[in-house]
């Protein structure tokens, strides 16, 4: 009795909690591409960070945090650590705005200053359930 | 009838037929599982050959390529999942939120099949005449699987389950029961309760290629039993990595904050 308790308010508890739903977080209608200098890169899981100043028409700067791949996988796609994007690096990001409008993003692909291209993070829309739910839906 | 797709492809070879010649095999003459593997693609060859292009996950080197469908999608072209009306229901909630409910999110263990479907994480099996193990890099997760032997009798309900095989003639036939109802089968929102009895096989095909073939029973939340066709494709060459979930999971936090801000995840 415990022990099924136990499973039911942990069950609960996770209902509104979730990292793996890009497409929740993130909105696929609304691409951003912005060009800035990487300012910190976390490589962790479940998922990695990096923190870009991007400056604005009039010149002023904000900081904008991406969002993608962890390590493993970054590593499996082509990055090594602390050797292909380094703090001070200027990057262009293609993403996806955060739903809230703020300066924070999904990082897909970032190009370096030398032109090469590498993913950061999966496609918009990634894991969010798909075109279709899993079940047949009945009108 | 299952169709083809990227990521859970249908087979055209019955699951018991036998695995062909040139399959590895293992000093007590059954078909040797041992290796990395890549679940949910049926390309040959190395992690980097076979992602290049497509990508499992959007991993790809060709931009302009579609990704294959993650774990919490349903492969296009697939039936329908067998859920009960009312159950169906629950699934498609999940579905409509975007799959803000899953468990993963909060670093719990994927379950079966799913784990085993996945395709962006490698997994690798380590066969012995009396036992098989299965580790996963996603959630650094294992199975331990004893053939020949049978569930032990005071089990606890575990994300994994408890697992045991027998060979049947060159496809490792693995029986799973003892399931918490806190993981999904396969798919955005489909869970199942602890009553989840789950059959996979294994099958060997040739040096590159395992069939996976899996049925999930529940008779509390589906009207019958749901079969998927698989594939397990070696990736010789590639190693399982950490995969600590725990390290920075800020997205729940994100979730709750986006939640409360009023921003529209919902479908609906």
């Amino acid at each position: 009795m415990a022990i099924r308790i136990a499973l039911l308010l942990s069950f609960l508890a996770t209902a509104l909690l979730a990292h793996h739903s890009f497409g929740a977080e993130y909105d696929a209608t609304k691409p951003v591409t912005i060009t800035g200098v990487i300012t910190k890169i976390d490589w962790t899981n479940p998922h990695s960070y990096f923190f870009l100043d991007v400056k604005d028409d009039k010149g002023k700067v904000a900081n904008w945090k991406l969002e993608g791949y962890p390590p493993s996988v970054l590593s499996r796609t082509g990055w090594k650590k602390d050797v292909t994007m380094k703090v001070g690096d200027t990057v262009t990001v293609f993403g996806w705005h955060a739903r809230d409008g703020s300066n924070w993003a999904h990082s897909r692909e970032v190009t370096f200053a030398n032109g090469k291209k590498l993913f950061f993070g999966p496609p918009a829309g990634t894991g969010d359930g798909g075109a279709q739910p899993a079940v047949e839906v009945s009108k | 009838m299952i169709s083809m797709s990227a990521s859970v492809p249908a087979q055209t070879k019955g699951p018991a037929k036998a695995a062909s010649k040139n399959v590895p095999r293992a000093s007590d003459g059954k078909p040797d599982l041992t290796g990395v593997w890549q679940g949910g693609s049926t390309r040959r060859g190395t992690w980097e050959e076979a992602n290049t292009g497509l990508g499992v996950g959007g991993t790809g080197t060709d931009p302009t390529a579609p990704a294959a469908p993650s774990s919490n999608d349903r492969p296009a072209g697939r039936e329908g999942a067998p859920y009960q009306p009312w159950a169906a229901q629950k699934v498609l909630e999940s579905y409509n939120k975007r799959a803000i409910d899953d468990p993963t999110s909060r670093c719990l263990p994927s379950g079966i099949p799913r784990i085993v479907i996945l395709g962006l994480f490698p997994q690798q099996i380590i066969q012995t005449p009396k036992q098989i193990v299965m580790l996963y890099e996603y959630m650094n997760v294992f199975r331990v699987i004893p053939l020949n032997a049978k569930h032990p009798d005071d089990l606890i309900p575990a994300y994994m389950g408890n697992s045991v095989g027998r060979w049947e003639g060159d496809t490792l036939v693995v029986d799973v029961t003892g399931f918490n109802d806190k993981t999904w089968l396969s798919g955005t929102g489909t869970f199942h309760s602890e009553e989840l009895h789950i059959t996979e096989r294994f099958t060997r095909v040739d040096k590159d290629q395992i069939n996976y073939d899996v049925t999930m029973e529940d008779p509390k939340v589906l009207t019958k039993p749901w079969t998927l066709h698989s594939t397990l494709m070696l990736r010789e060459g590639t190693r399982l990595q950490e995969y600590v979930c725990a390290e920075n999971n800020l997205d729940p936090g994100n979730f709750e904050q986006l939640l409360k801000d009023g921003a529209k995840i919902s479908r609906q």
